[in-house]
C-alpha cells in the first residue's frame, strides 16, 4: 500500500511556508530582482520562524526535517521567489555534506552555531574551468602537519560571500582524479579567503552568487569531512539529495505560472469574452497542470526514497530535470498567455522564466541529469 | 489562571466556494483555523508573556478535520487541547451548551471566542456561551488588560467604542485589531506534536439537539456591469456621473 | 405574540426599529404584535404608531445599555406578554443580546436574517461564508424563537396609528450590572448614518493618509449626501473612527450606491458591502480585486479622480 496524505504536521509546514511566501517574500521579490539586492530582512525572518537551515539534526539542536518536509516547504518558497528561496536552499546544500560525512563533534562545531542567527552555509564545487566534471578539480588542498592549505578559485557559489562557512572540494593529488579529492569546511574568518559578488545574472537576482578566491587558506585538519579521497563521493552523494529541493522549487515556480496564467485568462477579454474561453489558452493551462502534478509527485517520490534510505540518485535526477524543464516551459507559456504584458517586468511571469532557467543548470545541468539517468537505464 | 480559546476551522477566505443541490460543497477546499480565533490564542499568549501565570487550552467542537486547526493553535502556543469530535451540525446556541460543559469541567477563568465565524457569519457563539455559563462578556474586543481579578477592555459598539470592566470569569469575543497574531514557527509546530490533544464525545457531555437546521444554500450572485471607464480623470469622472444618472439611475 | 425589542438612539427611534415592524408583521400572520422600547417614552410613542401594544422601558440599570440588563428586561416583557417570538435588530447590541435571550428562553436563534417566511414552519434567509452564500434556515422544533434582522434590508411598514404605550419596570439582579461601562467614544455626528445611507463613500489605505482621506472622501460624501465608510486597515491606522468600518468585523451595508476609493477589496471588506446595488471603485491598481465586483471602475490616481467626480456631480446637479 502507498499513502498520499501529508501528515498534519507537514500540512502545517506547508501552511506556514505558504503564508511566509505570501506575506514576506512576494511583496519584496520584484524589488530585489530589479536591484540585484540581498533580501536580508527576509532571511532574518525566515530564521525567526524556523524556515532556515531546517535540515540541521535534532542532536545538535536543529529540527532535523526530512527531505520530504524540505520539498514541501521548497515548493511554497519557490512559488514566492525562486531567487530568494535559493539562498535558503544553498545553505541546506552547504549543510548536507556534514549530514553525510561529519563526525558528531564536527556537526556540533559547525552546525549548532548556524542556529543562533540568520546564518548561512555554502557549498563550493564549481570552478571557472570546471563545472559538472567534479573529477577535474584544480583547487588544491596541501596537507601541512596539522593543517590543510587551500588555494585556488571557486565560482558561481551561492551565498559564498555571506556564509559563515563553506564546504570546499579540492584535490590533494590531481593524478588520482576524483579519488584524490577532499571535502573541507572553511570558516569565513580564515585569512586568505576573499569573495567577489558576481553581477549580471539573468534571473534569481536576489540570490547573491560569488567567486571565492583561496589564497593559501589554512584550516585545521579536523575540518576535513570523512577521509582523504572521500571528497568526490561526498559531493556526489550531497547532490543526489539536494537536487530534490531544486526540483521542488521548480514545482513552486510551475504552480505560480499556472496560478498567474489562470487568473489573467479569466480576467483578460478578447473578442468579447475572457481568453480562458479559448481552447488555445485552455490547452496551455491544462498542460501546465499536467506538468505540475507529474513534477510534484516525482519530486515527493524521490524525497520519500531518500528519507527511507533507498537508492534515490536516479529518481532525484528525473525530478530535477523534469521539474525544471517543465517549469521553464510553463513560465514561457505563461508569458504567451499574458501576451505583451507578459514581456514586461511589471507582471510577474517573465521573472518566473528568468529565475527557473537556473534550476535547469545548477546542482548538475539537466544534461548531466540525463547522463545519470541513462547510466541507470543501461546498467 | 486557565484560559480557554475556542476554535473553529473554516474555509480559507480566499477559497472558491461552490454550491450544489446539497448546499455548499467543501470537497477540496483548503481549511484553516478561523482568523478570528487566532486573535484569541495570540491574546492568551500575550497575557502569559506579560507575566501572568496562565494555562492555555484550545477547545474545538467539530468533525475530525478540525484537528489540523487545533494543531495550529498548539503550534501558536496553546498548552493543550480538547476536541469534541462530532459530525453533527449544531447551531451556535446548541454548540454553546456543549462548550460550556467543557469550560465548567476545566474550571476556566477566561474564554476567548472569535467575534464572527467566517463560515456561519455568526456572532452568536460568544454571548450564548457566556449566558449558558452565567458569565459576563465583552464582544468585538479591540483591547484587553488583566487588572487584579478583573478585565479591562475596549470594544466596538454600534456608534463607536466603549471601555468596560468585567469581573472574571468572563467570555471575550475577539476581532481584527485586538493584536497581530504571530506565525506558528517551525520549531513550535514540531513541539505541538507532543502536546496533549484530548478527544471528547458529544454523548459524554450530555448530547446536543440542534434548534435550527440549514435547509438550502446557494451562492450569492449579483450581475455586475464590470465596466472600466477609460480616459483622463475629468472625462472619466463625467462619464461615471452620466452612467450613474442615466444607466444605473442611482443619482 | 411577536415581540419587538429595540432601543432608542440619541432619544429617538432608529429606522431599523421600523424595519422590525415589517418583519414582525410577516411573522405574525395576523397574530398580535407588541414592542418593548428602551429609552424615552417619546420613542415608545413613535412605535405605537405602528404596533398596538408598546412597553416603554426606563430604568437606571438600562443606562448605559448593557447586554445582560437588556436580556433580563426583554425576557420579562416576553413573559408578561406571553410572546414566543422576539425580533431584534442585528446591530452590535442585538447580536450581543439575542443569543443570551435565546439561551434564557430555550429558544432557537435566527440570526441576521434578510427574509422570513412562515409557510410550513418558520424559515429565514441569511448570508454565510463571508456573505458569499445565501442560506435558508428553518427552526427545528417549532418552539420559541429569537430573530435578529439585518438592518437596511426590509422596507418600512405602513403606519397603524392608535397603539397604546404602557411603562414597564423590569426587576434586575446583581449580574445585570456587574459590567461597568467607562469612557465611550461615539462617532462624529452630523452625517447620515452609515447603515441607513442611500449612498456610501468608502475609503481604504490607498488614500495614503488621514488627511487625504478627509480631503478626498468628505467632499464627495457631501456632494452625494452619502454616509462615510472605511476599511479595517483605515480604522486600525486611526484615520477614521471604528463606527465607520465596513466589513466582516464592522458594519454590513447595502446602499444604492457604494463608491470605493483606494480600496483593494479584501474578501473581509467585500463581505460587508457586496450586496450594494451599484458598486463603483477608483483604484490605481488595475488588478485590485475590487474591480471584479464593480459596476463601474476607474483605474487611476484617487487624488485626481475623486475631486473630478465631485466636480462632475456638481455640474450635473447644476444643469
Amino acid at each position: 500500500m502507498i499513502g498520499f496524505e501529508l501528515s498534519d504536521e507537514q500540512k502545517q509546514f506547508q501552511a506556514l511556508a505558504r503564508t511566509f511566501a505570501k506575506e514576506t517574500i512576494i511583496p519584496v521579490a520584484a524589488h530585489h530582482d530589479r536591484e540585484e539586492s540581498y533580501p536580508e530582512e527576509v532571511v532574518r525572518q525566515a530564521h525567526e520562524v524556523g524556515l532556515l537551515n531546517v535540515s540541521v539534526p535534532e542532536a545538535v539542536g536543529g529540527l532535523g526535517l526530512s527531505m520530504l518536509d524540505e520539498a514541501i516547504i521548497a515548493e511554497e518558497l519557490g512559488y514566492g521567489c525562486m531567487g530568494i528561496y535559493t539562498i535558503l536552499m544553498a545553505s541546506e546544500l552547504g549543510i548536507m555534506p556534514l549530514l553525510l560525512a561529519a563526525t558528531p563533534e564536527q556537526q556540533a562545531r559547525f552546525l549548532a552555531p548556524l542556529l543562533e542567527g540568520p546564518k548561512l552555509a555554502a557549498f563550493a564545487l564549481s570552478e571557472p574551468n570546471n563545472g559538472s566534471d567534479a573529477g577535474g578539480l584544480r583547487t588544491r588542498a596541501v596537507f601541512d602537519g596539522d593543517e590543510i592549505v587551500i588555494s585556488g578559485t571557486k565560482t558561481w557559489i551561492s551565498n559564498g560571500g555571506i556564509a559563515d562557512f563553506t564546504v570546499v572540494f579540492a584535490t590533494y593529488e590531481p593524478e588520482l582524479k576524483h579519488r584524490g579529492t577532499v571535502a573541507v569546511v572553511v570558516e569565513h574568518d580564515r585569512p586568505g579567503l576573499s569573495c567577489n559578488k558576481l553581477h549580471g545574472k539573468l534571473g534569481q537576482r536576489a540570490s547573491p552568487t560569488y567567486e571565492m578566491v583561496f589564497d593559501d587558506v589554512r584550516v585545521p585538519i579536523g575540518n576535513m569531512l570523512g577521509e582523504k579521497g572521500d571528497g568526490f563521493k561526498i559531493a556526489m552523494r550531497t547532490l543526489d539529495k539536494t537536487r530534490i529541493p531544486v526540483a521542488a522549487g521548480a514545482v513552486g515556480v510551475l504552480r505560480r505560472a499556472l496560478d498567474e496564467s489562470r487568473a489573467y485568462a479569466l480576467e483578460r477579454e478578447a473578442f468579447g469574452q475572457p481568453i480562458a474561453r479559448f481552447q488555445a489558452i485552455q490547452f496551455k493551462l491544462a498542460d501546465m497542470k499536467i506538468a505540475l502534478e507529474t513534477a510534484r509527485w516525482q519530486t515527493w517520490h524521490a524525497a520519500w526514497l531518500a528519507d527511507s534510505g533507498r537508492p534515490h540518485a536516479e529518481a532525484a535526477a528525473i525530478a530535477k530535470a523534469y521539474a525544471s524543464d517543465a517549469a521553464f516551459a510553463a513560465a514561457q507559456e505563461a508569458i504567451n498567455v499574458f501576451g505583451g504584458y507578459g514581456y514586461m517586468n511589471e507582471y510577474p511571469v517573465e521573472k518566473l522564466m528568468r529565475d527557473v532557467k537556473l534550476n535547469q543548470i545548477y546542482e548538475g545541468t539537466n544534461e548531466i541529469q540525463r547522463v545519470v539517468i541513462a547510466r541507470h537505464v543501461l546498467q | 489562571m486557565k484560559i480557554i480559546t475556542v476554535l473553529k476551522q473554516v474555509p480559507d477566505a480566499e477559497a472558491r466556494i461552490r454550491a450544489g443541490s446539497g448546499g455548499v460543497e467543501l470537497d477540496g477546499v483548503t481549511f484553516v483555523i478561523d482568523g478570528m480565533d487566532e486573535y484569541g490564542v495570540e491574546e492568551a499568549i500575550r497575557l502569559r508573556e506579560a507575566g501572568h501565570d496562565v494555562e492555555i487550552v484550545a477547545l474545538a467542537l467539530g468533525p475530525a478535520r478540525y484537528e489540523e486547526a487545533i494543531r495550529t493553535a498548539l503550534a501558536l502556543g496553546a498548552d493543550r487541547a480538547v476536541h469534541v469530535e462530532t459530525d453533527v451540525e449544531l447551531d451556535p446556541i446548541a454548540q454553546a451548551r456543549v462548550l460550556a460543559e467543557v469550560v465548567r469541567q476545566e474550571g476556566a477563568d477566561l474564554v476567548f471566542v472569535g467575534g464572527k465565524q467566517a463560515d456561519w457569519d455568526s456572532a452568536a457563539l460568544g454571548p450564548a456561551l457566556a449566558e449558558v455559563l452565567g458569565w459576563p462578556h465583552s464582544d468585538w474586543t479591540t483591547e484587553l488588560k488583566l487588572a487584579g481579578g478583573a478585565l479591562e477592555v475596549r470594544h466596538d459598539t454600534d456608534d463607536g467604542q466603549e471601555s468596560l470592566t468585567l469581573p472574571l470569569p468572563a467570555v471575550v469575543t475577539t476581532q481584527q485589531g485586538l493584536n497581530e497574531p504571530r506565525y506558528p514557527t517551525l520549531p513550535n509546530i514540531m513541539k505541538a506534536k507532543r502536546k496533549e490533544l484530548a478527544k471528547r464525545s458529544l454523548d459524554e457531555l450530555g448530547g446536543a439537539q440542534p434548534l435550527t437546521r440549514v435547509v438550502a444554500q446557494e451562492i450569492q450572485t449579483r450581475e455586475r456591469r464590470g465596466r472600466i471607464i477609460e480616459g483622463d480623470a475629468a472625462s472619466a469622472a463625467a462619464e461615471l456621473v452620466r452612467l450613474l444618472r442615466d444607466e444605473a439611475k442611482v443619482l | 405574540m411577536i415581540l419587538i425589542v429595540t432601543a432608542a438612539v440619541n432619544g429617538s427611534l432608529p429606522k431599523s426599529a421600523l424595519e422590525l415592524v415589517t418583519v414582525a408583521r410577516e411573522l405574525a400572520g395576523g397574530a398580535p404584535v407588541a414592542a418593548a422600547v428602551v429609552g424615552p417614552e417619546a420613542a415608545a410613542a413613535q412605535l405605537a404608531g405602528y404596533v398596538p401594544q408598546v412597553r416603554s422601558l426606563q430604568a437606571p440599570e438600562l443606562e448605559p445599555l448593557r447586554a445582560e440588563a437588556l436580556t433580563t428586561a426583554a425576557q420579562q416583557v416576553a413573559a408578561e406578554l406571553g410572546a414566543n417570538t422576539v425580533v431584534m435588530s442585528a446591530n452590535r447590541l442585538g447580536q450581543s443580546v439575542a443569543p443570551r435571550l435565546a439561551v434564557r428562553l430555550g429558544a432557537a436563534l435566527l440570526e441576521d436574517v434578510i427574509a422570513v417566511s412562515t409557510d410550513g414552519g418558520l424559515r429565514a434567509k441569511r448570508y454565510s461564508y463571508l456573505a458569499r452564500v445565501t442560506e435558508t434556515v428553518e427552526v427545528a422544533g417549532g418552539g420559541a424563537t429569537v430573530v435578529t434582522v439585518k438592518p437596511n434590508v426590509f422596507p418600512l411598514p405602513e403606519a397603524q396609528p392608535g397603539g397604546s404605550v404602557a411603562p414597564f419596570a423590569p426587576t434586575f439582579g446583581a449580574q445585570d450590572t456587574r459590567v461597568t461601562v467607562g469612557e465611550r467614544s461615539a462617532a462624529a455626528g452630523g452625517r447620515v448614518k452609515l447603515e441607513e445611507a442611500k449612498a456610501v463613500v468608502a475609503g481604504g489605505r490607498g488614500l495614503g493618509s488621514a488627511e487625504a482621506f478627509d480631503q478626498l472622501v468628505e467632499p464627495l460624501a457631501d456632494a452625494l449626501g452619502a454616509g462615510i465608510a472605511a476599511t479595517r486597515a483605515v480604522v486600525d491606522a486611526g484615520w477614521r473612527p471604528y463606527a465607520e468600518q465596513v466589513g466582516q468585523t464592522g458594519k454590513s451595508v447595502a446602499p444604492d450606491l457604494y463608491l470605493a476609493l483606494g480600496i483593494s477589496g479584501a474578501v473581509q471588506h467585500l463581505s460587508g458591502m457586496n450586496r450594494s446595488k451599484v458598486i463603483v471603485a477608483v483604484n490605481k491598481d488595475a488588478d485590485a480585486p475590487i474591480f471584479k465586483i464593480v459596476d463601474y471602475g476607474i483605474v487611476g490616481d484617487v487624488a485626481q479622480v475623486a475631486p473630478a467626480i465631485a466636480a462632475a456631480l456638481e455640474e450635473s446637479q447644476g444643469s
